[in-house]
């Protein structure tokens, strides 16, 4: 007997698109490109894009993308507050231990909602 | 086939079973099936609404985001648009990203971003989560993309991946991870190969196959998905 409207999203953004949708609803960035930040281990409850394999890792934020509800929170249907996306640069070594030391220019990209980053 | 000396006397005359196939299926395709099962049960849409969507993604094709690449190539002021709004640029290969299906709801996330080449970067694509991919320009994933395998190597051992897609680079060119985990989605514009000098948008829209587009291959004069694939004869022919 759920009351959530499961066409919100598509209503929301036809014509516009989704994250476009979100423009505007996030307040200020926290953080600019360039800037170093480590990725917090918080604890997720049923559902995270957060992967483990960059949880404690320090990066740098290559891209400020865009402004969405964070999936944690969408998963429950709350969409009433959006957050910042960022996409954060890892080098390979300080994400894989036995990463090889001849590759290690190799770096890795992936996304993160503001709550998982803090500034180092 | 670690067998294959148990069974050196049936040569010529047994009947072998073909070498093991991956029958694997994710949590995630399970689920997909199990949810559709249940939203045509409840006539959300029906089973010929569902074939229908699928004939039209599965047509799309790779065509749209390899004719963005070629342009790419050829116009600088076109790839400056690329880098910077890729959902602008996808109208002038005929894609609108808001309307994608014709159904009137946007079928996906759209935001793509196009990850540039230089002789001395190479960007890969990979969801760890699932399959996330830039379905209105490229098309559906190949079936390995959606493999836990891929998705759980490549982030970890990227060049190993690589290798076996045949695809070796020097320790000088660095190897970029982009795992797509949010609501971007990314195709990689490699660098023009040689070869390719004079040549028009469509000559270069040939080479820039979906592999090409993935980052797990590199596009190479002569290498079209047109083209009829080698025939490598069987090492251990069967008998029947």
């Amino acid at each position: 007997m759920s009351q959530h409207d499961r066409t919100h999203h598509a209503k929301i953004a036809t014509g516009k698109g989704d994250p476009q949708c979100f423009k505007g609803t996030a307040g200020p960035a926290k953080f600019k490109v360039g800037d170093r930040v480590r990725i917090k281990n918080l604890p997720d409850i049923f559902y995270t894009r957060c992967q483990v394999y960059t949880r404690g890792a320090i990066g740098e934020v290559a891209v400020v993308t865009h402004e969405s509800p964070a999936p944690e929170d969408e998963a429950w249907g709350h969409v009433d507050q959006s957050e910042w996306f960022y996409i954060v640069r890892f080098k390979q070594k300080d994400l894989w231990p036995e990463y090889p030391a001849n590759f290690a220019n190799d770096t890795l990209q992936t996304e993160f909602s503001e709550r998982w980053l803090e500034s180092v | 086939m670690s067998n294959d000396h148990d069974h050196d006397h049936d040569h010529g005359h047994g009947h072998k079973p073909p070498a093991p196939m991956v029958e694997e299926i994710s949590d995630f395709e399970a689920l997909e099936i199990a949810v559709r099962e249940l939203a045509i049960e409840k006539g959300l849409f029906t089973a010929e609404d569902h074939r229908r969507f699928t004939e039209f993604a599965e047509h799309i094709g790779p065509t749209p985001a390899a004719r963005m690449v070629a342009k790419a190539w050829l116009d600088p002021e076109y790839k400056k648009l690329c880098l910077t709004d890729a959902i602008k640029a996808s109208f002038a290969v005929g894609v609108d990203w808001l309307n994608p299906t014709g159904f009137g709801t946007p079928s996906d996330y759209t935001d793509l971003r196009v990850l540039e080449d230089t002789p001395t970067m190479h960007h890969v694509v990979v969801c760890t989560l699932c399959s996330c991919y830039p379905r209105p320009i490229l098309g559906f994933q190949p079936e390995w993309y959606r493999t836990p395998n891929y998705r759980r190597r490549l982030v970890r051992w990227p060049r190993q991946v690589l290798a076996e897609f045949g695809l070796t680079l020097p320790p000088e060119v660095e190897v970029r991870v982009e795992d797509s985990n949010q609501k971007c989605r990314f195709i990689v514009m490699p660098v023009r190969p040689a070869g390719t000098e004079g040549w028009t948008e469509d000559q270069l829209t040939e080479i820039v196959t979906r592999d090409c587009l993935i980052g797990v291959a590199l596009p190479k004069p002569g290498m079209t998905t047109n083209i009829p694939l080698p025939v490598h004869k069987p090492a251990k022919p069967a008998h029947h």
